[in-house]
């Protein structure tokens, strides 16, 4: 029966694969940069042997500790990439809730990326162990952590798979994968800001309190090598084995569980906005997308992202020996406006299937064009405070509030030109975004180099126009800002035009290209 | 007879797949129209070059005399469309699909709003209409389709599989409603594929089958002396052998 499990998820690998030649070559590049990881890490990790066995011993438990808190949320962050992690779908088999769960868990070591991780944490037995004892110790003390991050990501998905399965559930994790992406960015900015103490305490410190916890006893278990290490184990053990009965508990739970699925969820306030907004399309696709980047978790996900992108910036270029002056302040402020336009580059992805309640009312190129419009002033309505305060805190943090104004309005300006070049790229290369939102890809399978291509191409142009207006404020020319804003209201004018003029004409293959099923 | 719609020899290929290999449609104005056909026929897709949505690789098509894809302007405005598959604005409550609705078709904001409440109340989703439309159910979200669809009274109504996982109590209220619509002349489209209901329903009938017309008039010329379902059966050349094989199904056997 668990071989079953196994082979099940083979084939739903392979299934996944057939006929499709770019799923083909991704899962070929997954695989290699599996074997890849697995290899490197498991030298790497052994290299540690080389450094003093304190420094290694409190590394591994660091690594130990990742790989579990790594199994736990990972695989929340992609759930629905693997059909063997839903027990509904195996509800109406005879099966026992113990066969239920020995398959569920051999099917979840299957795979490249679990046996990669096994070959990582196998490095810890030649970076800890010393003789026979700890190495007997170490192999135990592996499969057991490898255990641990299994039934962990188990107990975790099956605890919380009736929320993932709501739409609420969803909304909220789409949102809490990019705040994990974002704080995996923290490190990175402590570093720069430069640490009080230095590494090699934070890391014992770090190594003792994790100790104590079931990787760190592994890890421990393993330079160890005696007595103690046993004992260690079998703690160990013991909690595998508790964490095991838990999933159980949830799994016979969650089988009985009505769906939540179809559970309506609250209702919303009608909006005041919206009688203070132009009659018409105009003002109808404003109001729309106000709505949506508030609602919808991609749109509030992309403002998000942006927004604090920006920021850690900006408090990475005011931070030591970054450049001085005017830079500074517009720096930051440019860079946010080119990440919130280039969001235009594709706009109707975010409408999706439900564009056709568009194409059906329009009737020539003015009709997209009013559309667009009322895109464009739907972002700008929120993008311009949003580039406002981002200038005037980048001005602050430079040491000069008067950089704020050039700051701002070159920022406006620019996000001007991104519009413009985001119309035009959304009618000649649009594409689907894909329904749930996952870290890891922005676009429907197989449109993955239309969606790099789409924003490059955006990217490239908008610094091409953007440069004659940006580059003298950037260099310390602050009234050429003044230039931008209508600068930017030409280029976006130009373009809404041109795509206007442009997408009419093809528009049933816009709508087939933003409507691919994900 | 005066025809709302009219196609002529309308084509389309997907890749090496014909999925509409010359149509000829016809449909009279005024009348309760069904396009019936097996999954596969092509009904959606030619529903879908009818109203704008897919270009046709061939052929032509009118609305009211109106060239669809020459003339937009003539045709687009005095059409509503439901299309397959529940594709809404799914994070938009259902009132404010509504008046998003008459706002990209021009209409004042106060008699949208009017007219909203009045298919709100008709379709019965006032207690539902500040809800999402993601948490809908599908009669809810067929109804919802359908409202905006009729909002800006359209003269000719194409509908895709209106009544396909509608409960009897929604369906009820969409036959009512589309039963009004053609009694003051208008005209209604949909396909189908669930005869009975196209028997009761309508006074017009076309049959596809691998993207041809394979029959088309007034009900009572296309199904004879028949029923509606043994015409479809006999015109698609469907007859199944459900007797043979399968002799481990049922009481006498197992369940293993």
């Amino acid at each position: 029966m668990t071989m079953l499990f196994v082979r099940l998820k083979l084939r739903l690998i392979l299934g996944n694969l057939r006929g499709d030649l770019i799923k083909q070559v991704g899962f070929a590049f997954s695989l290699l940069s599996a074997l890849g990881c697995a290899l490197g890490g498991f030298v790497l990790f052994g290299l540690l042997r080389l450094a003093s066995p304190d420094v290694a011993l409190n590394v591994g438990i660091v690594v130990f500790t990742l790989f579990t808190v790594g199994w736990a949320v990972v695989p929340l962050l992609i759930f629905g990439v693997d059909e063997t992690l839903d027990p509904s779908r195996l509800a109406l088999f005879p099966l026992t809730t113990r066969q239920l769960a020995a398959g569920m868990f051999a099917a979840s070591a299957t795979g490249p990326w679990p046996l990669a991780s096994l070959a990582v944490l196998a490095g810890g037995v030649v970076a800890l162990a010393e003789g026979v004892g700890g190495v007997l110790i170490g192999l135990v003390a592996v499969v057991l952590q490898f255990a641990l991050c299994l039934v962990t990501s188990r107990v975790l998905t099956t605890a919380l798979s009736g929320a993932l399965r709501s739409r609420r559930g969803r909304d909220v994790l789409a949102v809490a994968a990019v705040g994990v992406v974002l704080l995996s960015q923290l490190p990175n900015l402590l570093l720069n800001r430069g640490l009080p103490g230095d590494p090699g305490a934070l890391l014992s410190s770090t190594g003792e309190v994790l100790r104590w916890a079931p990787p760190g006893l592994a890890a421990h278990a393993i330079a160890d090598g005696g007595l103690v290490g046993v004992a260690e184990l079998v703690v160990l053990g013991g909690v595998v084995v508790l964490l095991a009965w838990l999933w159980i508990v949830a799994l016979r739970r969650a089988l009985v569980m009505p769906d939540a699925s179809n559970q309506g969820g609250g209702t919303v306030r009608r909006s005041w906005i919206d009688r203070f907004l132009p009659q018409g399309p105009l003002g109808g696709v404003v109001a729309k997308e106000l709505k949506y980047a508030r609602r919808e978790p991609r749109g509030r996900v992309a403002w998000f992202t942006a927004v604090v992108v920006s920021g850690i910036i900006m408090f990475t270029l005011s931070g030591g020996d970054g450049p001085v002056g005017l830079f500074s302040a517009a720096g930051p402020a440019c860079l946010a406006a080119l990440l919130i336009g280039i969001q235009a580059c594709n706009s109707f992805g975010i409408d999706g299937r439900s564009l056709w309640m568009n194409a059906v009312t329009f009737s020539s190129d003015r009709d997209l064009r009013t559309d667009l419009a009322g895109r464009h002033l739907a972002m700008a309505v929120i993008a311009v405070p949003v580039l406002g305060v981002i200038s005037v805190a980048a001005a602050l943090l430079a040491g000069n509030a008067a950089w704020a104004v050039p700051a701002a309005f070159t920022a406006w300006g620019l996000l001007g030109v991104a519009l413009g070049v985001g119309a035009v790229t959304s009618v000649i290369l649009p594409y689907t975004l894909p329904e749930r939102l996952n870290a890891f890809s922005g676009a429907a399978p197989g449109q993955g180099a239309l969606a790099f291509g789409s924003s490059s191409l955006g990217f490239l142009v908008t610094g091409a126009l953007a440069l004659p207006v940006v580059l003298p404020v950037l260099l310390g020319i602050g009234w050429f800002g003044l230039l931008a804003v209508p600068y930017g209201l030409l280029v976006a004018w130009a373009g809404r035009k041109t795509a206007g003029l442009v997408g009419f004409a093809r528009l049933p293959s816009i709508l087939a290209a933003v409507s691919r099923a994900t | 007879m005066v025809e709302a719609v009219r196609t002529q020899g309308l084509y389309k290929r997907f890749g090496q797949q014909v999925a509409v290999g010359g149509v000829d449609l016809i449909v009279p104005k005024g009348s309760f129209a069904g396009l019936v056909g097996p999954n596969g026929a092509g009904k959606t897709t030619t529903l879908s070059m009818i109203t704008g949505l897919l270009r046709p690789d061939g052929g032509l098509i009118e609305i009211n005399g109106h060239n669809v894809w020459t003339d937009p302007v003539s045709v687009k405005a005095h059409i509503g469309v439901l299309p397959e598959g529940l594709r809404l604005f799914e994070r938009l409550s259902g009132r404010e699909l509504l008046l998003y609705s008459g706002r990209l078709r021009g209409i004042p904001l106060e008699e949208t709003g009017r007219r909203a409440d009045e298919l709100l109340r008709v379709m019965d989703l006032l207690e539902s209409q500040d809800k999402l439309v993601i948490d809908y159910s599908t009669g809810m979200r067929k109804k919802i389709g359908l409202a905006a669809a009729l909002l800006h009274n359209p003269g000719v109504l194409f509908l895709d599989e209106p009544f396909e996982g509608v409960d009897p109590v929604s369906a009820n209220t969409l036959i009512d409603v589309l039963r009004r619509f053609t009694e003051s002349g208008s005209t209604v489209i949909f396909s189908s594929h669930v005869m009975d209901l196209v028997e009761r329903l309508c006074d017009w009938v076309s049959v596809m089958s691998r993207g041809h017309i394979v029959a088309q008039g007034p009900l009572a010329e296309v199904r004879g002396e028949r029923t509606l379902n043994e015409a479809f059966l006999d015109l698609v050349g469907a007859r199944g052998s459900g007797d043979e094989g399968l002799s481990w199904l049922g009481s006498s056997g197992d369940p293993r």
